[in-house]
């Protein structure tokens, strides 16, 4: 079902629309972000400086941002997508010419008033342009091979130029997001299985492409894993992020030591205590009900995106809302791991938490087509 | 597929009839199949969103599971026995064998540059140049303003050095703490211990490697943690060692030689308590290798263990002791001695005509080669053989040094009758003076073999026997008669009953044949004789002694009075008493009455 074919006379326009905003979802979001905003002005010690006042400013941003998004027509984004697309793309090959380096790594535009990173924008609109192709393609040519090749390539070209900055956490994330809106258009499961298959393969290769001449990873990224499977090897080297929010969380225990009580960030044992590493506080102060509360509150979002994109007979705003949610998804999960020890220190934040305005902005935009796919989903018969 | 036809025939006849549209059958059909096929493609949405569905919630799962488990985790501080392992993964000590040090580590500093971080690179590299005049200011100043992030400056400055460069107040100078090796008594025993270099570096450490002698030997060992800083112990004794090489250094100035070894050894358990080369080194501060030249003359080359030399009349006790062992002679045995011998084309030559006959311990006193050979002969090639092989002179020592296998001993390629003479005098065959130490330990202890080690070790494993009690007191008693009435004179020590050989042979030209004026004399004692304790073996190369009406090269004159003087000076260090022989008591209780 394409957009043209539904009733236009039972999309709400104009002001009305606003009745028609998933407010369950914005207020999930707002609660979130509240998280986060407690968690910064904790971190600084009970002060809104040096990083909870931005982040709220930036909250605003964002979120006149996504309702501004949200009113636009979703065919209008779904016209978009290419050229959103080709975007990102230009803004990555410039910020790898001309951009910043910020932690070993060229990642930043300078815009003046924030710091834009543009692999942020490219893990969205890739997002949108994979379901703008399965929207437009016909869906028996879904799982031919040629069809698919496609895609693949629109994936693999931001993550290309990701990889090179090296970012190799956004790459992963790039990789998997896309995939995930793959598998829900419909794509034969074997293609699947082969790249998962060839995955491990690889692993296993560049694990032991390890010390020779073609070493295929960077050594500090070899002594990631090398710490993630054995944090206690380098306690005060490379496993230091990984032990000290361990400790953190084991010292919150069940309920937590109350908010800005915890030690280990306060005493600035943590150095990324305000970004990547956000979710030591919050398990520190509120404990084991405070982690799961937030989890619970991300998997809310997730239900309700999904039960969205369910309830959404056109295939662009389906596959859209279910690609970000899967992003959105892949942000908190890959975060949660690496804090805790599941996963190795890839550097991805903690969704709407962390502080940084790029991620927070880019992820209300990308909440903000969620809505417009809502609002603008087609209704009337069947 | 079987698909039904959009326009079924009956249905559209029975539509005309009827007064119906056709198409209209059409489009209804058109419209099922569109749903039908909508509801397939929902269908397997839905399946599909399950699955990924199933693979959140199992995120989700592990990601609480893992929140409750480190939460009734109790926090533990992280120990910090990795990091400090690594640090203290530095080299053990080397001490001597009353555990003084030999070899140490001392912490220090190097000197790096980061070009992006400095401020002033022209002054840095300038006020650099007059901290460390050996430094290239040019080269520094190309290097700091060039494109490199890294520079490295100095691998290892002192204190003051340090503070000098502080003082110029560049923060992209940075210092890495670094340990390096000392050898605290510089240039003492240097050839032993080698000399240490840096291996992989890094700016907070660096790894020393040993580069020769026993620290090259030893490397893991000194290296290995589990150790835990244990040090290495050697058989030397430092003051000893100290006294060696200062009367060897004396005696080779006063000699004229151009080099000389020493190895005092036990003659029980073979431990080298002291072992000397000259020239020698600091191995602080470790000479590079010639680059054209001798290797030989080198002062990084170790005459005691690495070189191979004709030792000359030492070997005569070696075919003395044998056909004594094998029963052919005892010590009044005449012998033979109308020279010249002539064998084929060779004529065998005394330094001195000693008439017709001399008895076995005359042989070995006036050192006749004559004699000695004659002995040989009735020995045989293949006992000869056998006995100089139990006594190690076929393998390279297997002293606990890296360079000890290039001791590797010169035998004749086709062992003649003719090599058999003359090796039983000491031609023909060249071994270095630790095999000839080795050797002497071996044959004079009482008759058990004895290997040379530098390595303290509390087990002493009995080597096999290679000629009995009688026989080793019997080559004592001659060896003591050349001191106290043969061509060692000068080696009389009061006290110490030295018993010894000499040993004077015409250096090998590198062509063929001998050299007429240039000799290695080696001295080859025992002390006390009548209760062996230690071995002593004295070398020098191109001795000339100059203070008589023509220059004498024998070692008499030579090896001889620097090695009585060293026992005279190392017998006491060694804690041996001076004593009365048995046999002399007699006389002196004569004397008395």
């Amino acid at each position: 079902m394409s957009y043209l074919e539904y009733n236009r006379e039972t999309v709400p326009t104009g002001f009305s629309k606003v009745l028609y905003v998933n407010w369950a979802l914005v207020v999930l979001l707002v609660a979130v972000c509240a998280v986060g905003f407690l968690m910064l002005f904790s971190v600084a010690g009970g002060s809104l400086s040096p990083w909870a006042e931005p982040q709220m400013k930036r909250f605003a941003l964002g979120l006149v941002m996504m309702f501004i998004v949200a009113m636009v027509p979703i065919y209008f984004w779904r016209n978009m997508a290419l050229l959103a697309y080709l975007g990102s793309l230009l803004l990555l090959v410039f910020v790898e010419l001309f951009g910043d380096v910020g932690m070993g790594a060229q990642r930043w535009i300078d815009l003046g008033f924030m710091r834009l990173q543009p692999s942020e924008v490219a893990k969205i609109t890739l997002v949108m342009l994979l379901a703008a192709y399965y929207d437009w393609l016909d869906v028996g040519k879904t799982s031919r091979p040629l069809w698919v090749i496609l895609p693949v390539l629109i994936i693999l070209v931001p993550t290309a130029l990701v990889l090179k900055q090296p970012d190799l956490g956004t790459a992963l994330l790039l990789i998997v997001g896309g995939a995930m809106v793959m598998f829900c258009a419909g794509v034969h499961w074997l293609y699947f299985a082969v790249v998962i298959a060839s995955g491990v393969g690889l692993v296993t290769t560049v694990l032991a492409s390890r010390g020779t001449p073609w070493q295929l990873l960077k050594d500090y990224q070899f002594r990631r894993i090398d710490t993630f499977l054995d944090p206690e090897s380098d306690p005060l080297g490379a496993g230091y992020h990984i032990t000290q929010s361990k400790i953190a969380l084991g010292s919150g225990g069940w309920t937590g030591r109350g908010l800005m009580e915890g030690t280990q960030s306060r005493l600035n044992f943590l150095p990324e205590k305000h970004t990547d590493f956000i979710f030591t506080t919050l398990a520190e102060e509120f404990g084991f009900v405070g982690g799961v509360s937030l989890l619970v509150l991300y998997v809310l979002i997730l239900a309700f995106c999904i039960v969205s994109a369910l309830k959404n007979r056109d295939r662009f705003s389906s596959l859209l809302i279910l690609g970000i949610a899967g992003t959105f998804f892949l942000f908190f999960a890959v975060n949660m791991s690496m804090v805790m020890g599941l996963a190795p220190v890839v550097g991805v934040p903690l969704p709407l938490v962390s502080y940084g305005g790029s991620a927070m902005i880019v992820l209300l935009g990308a909440f903000g087509l969620v809505q417009s796919a809502h609002i603008h989903r087609p209704r009337g018969r069947g | 597929m079987t698909r039904t036809p959009l326009r079924p025939l009956a249905r559209v006849i029975a539509a005309r009839q009827s007064g119906q549209n056709p198409d209209a059958i059409e489009r209804e059909n058109l419209r099922m199949r569109h749903e039908e096929q909508r509801d397939k493609l929902r269908f397997r949405a839905e399946g599909r969103l399950f699955v990924l569905g199933i693979c959140f919630f199992c995120a989700f799962v592990v990601i609480g599971a893992r929140m409750g488990h480190l939460a009734a985790s109790v926090p533990a501080e992280p120990t910090s026995s990795g990091v400090a392992e690594l640090i203290s993964a530095s080299r053990a000590d080397i001490v001597d064998r009353q555990g003084r040090v030999l070899a140490t580590n001392l912490s220090t500093h190097s000197l790096y540059a980061q070009p992006p971080l400095m401020v002033e690179k022209e002054r840095a590299a300038e006020e650099l140049g007059k901290i460390f005049p050996d430094l290239d200011v040019d080269k520094l100043k190309r290097q700091f303003t060039g494109k490199r992030k890294f520079v490295w400056v100095k691998k290892k400055i002192s204190p003051e050095q340090m503070q000098a460069v502080h003082d110029i107040g560049e923060p992209g100078l940075l210092f890495g703490p670094r340990e390096m090796r000392l050898y605290p008594n510089g240039k003492l025993a240097a050839h032993i211990l080698g000399g240490a270099s840096f291996g992989r570096e890094g700016v907070h450490s660096a790894e020393v490697v040993g580069v020769a002698g026993v620290e090259k030997q030893f490397d893991e060992l000194l290296r290995d943690p589990a150790r835990a800083g244990r040090p290495l112990e050697l058989t030397l004794d430092l003051t000893v060692q100290a006294v060696t090489e200062e009367v060897l250094y004396g005696g080779m100035k006063l000699m004229n030689a151009k080099g000389a070894s020493a190895v005092l050894m036990d003659a029980h358990s073979g431990e080298i308590i002291a072992m000397a080369s000259l020239p020698d080194f600091d191995p602080n501060n470790r000479p590079r290798p010639l680059t054209s030249g001798d290797q030989s003359d080198s002062p990084l080359f170790n005459r005691s263990v690495q070189g191979v030399y004709e030792l000359g009349s030492t070997f005569k006790i070696f075919a003395v002791a044998q056909a004594m062992e094998l029963g052919l002679v005892n010590p009044e045995t005449m012998i033979n001695t109308k020279g010249p011998l002539t064998w084929g084309r060779h004529r065998i030559r005394d330094f001195h005509n000693y008439g017709n006959e001399l008895s076995v311990t005359k042989v070995i006193v006036k050192s006749s080669n004559i004699g000695t050979a004659r002995i040989a002969m009735d020995i045989g090639t293949k006992r000869q053989q056998a006995f100089l092989e139990s006594l190690g002179f076929f393998e390279p020592t297997p002293v606990e040094m890296v360079e000890a296998p290039t001791g590797k001993p010169l035998l004749p390629p086709k062992w003649s009758e003719i090599s058999t003479m003359t090796i039983s005098y000491g031609h023909g065959l060249s071994a270095s003076p630790l095999h000839l130490a080795t050797a002497y330990a071996s044959l004079l202890n009482g008759g058990t073999r004895v290997y040379p080690t530098l390595l303290k070790q509390d087990v002493k494993k009995a080597g096999p026997r290679v000629v009995s009690r009688r026989t080793s007191e019997r080559a004592r008693a001659m060896l003591r008669k050349v001191v106290t009435e043969g061509t060692a004179s000068f080696g009389e020590v009061e006290g110490y009953a030295v018993g010894g050989k000499t040993g004077t042979a015409d250096k090998p030209k590198p062509r063929g044949g001998y050299y007429k004026d240039k000799v290695i004399a080696t001295f080859a004692t025992v002390f006390p004789a009548h209760d062996p304790k230690y071995v002593l073996v004295v070398s020098l190369d191109e001795p000339v002694e100059l203070t008589g009406p023509e220059p004498r090269r024998t070692a008499g004159w030579t090896a001889v009075p620097v090695t009585a003087e060293m026992i005279r000076r190392v017998a006491p260090l060694l804690g041996l008493r001076p004593s009365v022989e048995p046999g002399a008591e007699a006389a002196i209780v004569k004397a008395s009455n």
